[in-house]
């Protein structure tokens, strides 16, 4: 892996989540589906790795079909995009 | 894993950075006359100030109550409200929230004058005017904005 490069972060839909989540509160799962135009499952099994890395934290609303859950960074995940954004930009001699 | 797009993930993070400022369901109508009557409201409880210190601070109490509800809502409607001071806004969005600002301090200097000059419900309905007009030109200016954003992200 090239330095500074985060593995979790590095799947593609799993940035792009990252990258929504570092400009919101709280991000719901409807809007990241809507946004990454993937399956409920691809998107459940993207955020439970983000979850297990401790990037983000999910939180339940209510319960049954009118259940929501939403999605906010943790201060560690804040750090692991912020670096993962940083060595790109390095890559390619951006500041 | 080691051959990397890099120009590929610079752009779905600039796609996704962008998505809060630029997704969003449209603006109701009412919004803004709300906020309004929001804000005169708040004005007006300070008629109770000096004379009934329950009145004034039950009042005060229910308006951030109320504030807070329907930033909650606002939330949830919207799936990923953008706050100041998280994250980095696309450039056309930031100027529009710079204006945003100074438009507030603006009519927070001029609904202080017109207490000052003709008392407080005159203040109240400089308020709700005021707010009403500047946040239907800033909802106005942040769509056009929000249109040249997905524009250049296309």
């Amino acid at each position: 892996m090239i330095e500074g490069l985060d593995p979790v972060i590095h799947v593609p839909k799993r940035l792009a989540a990252m990258a929504m989540l570092a400009n919101a509160a709280t991000v719901s799962f409807r809007f990241l589906r809507e946004q990454l135009e993937i399956s409920e499952s691809d998107l459940s099994k993207q955020m439970s790795a983000l979850e297990a890395a401790g990037y983000v934290k999910a939180t339940k609303d209510g319960h049954g079909r009118g259940a929501t859950t939403t999605y906010a960074m943790t201060k560690l995940g804040q750090r692991a995009y912020q670096g993962h954004c940083a060595a790109l930009r390095k890559l390619i001699g951006q500041p | 894993m080691e051959s990397i797009d890099v120009a590929a993930q610079l752009q779905a993070v600039e796609r996704g950075e962008a998505a809060p400022y630029i997704s969003y369901p449209p603006t109701p109508w009412w919004y803004a006359p709300a906020i309004g009557a929001w804000a005169a409201a708040f004005i007006g409880v300070f008629t109770w100030w000096r004379e009934n210190t329950a009145l004034f601070t039950s009042f005060l109490v229910l308006l951030i109550v109320v504030e807070g509800l329907f930033l909650r809502w606002m939330q949830q409607r919207h799936g990923a409200l953008p706050m100041p001071g998280r994250g980095r806004p696309p450039a056309e969005i930031a100027v529009v929230w710079r204006g945003y600002f100074a438009g507030v301090l603006v009519v927070a200097a001029l609904v202080g004058l017109v207490w000052w000059l003709a008392g407080l419900g005159f203040a109240a309905a400089a308020a709700f005017v005021l707010v009403t007009a500047g946040l239907a030109l800033y909802e106005a200016k942040y769509a056009v904005a929000a249109e040249r954003v997905k524009a250049r992200l296309r």
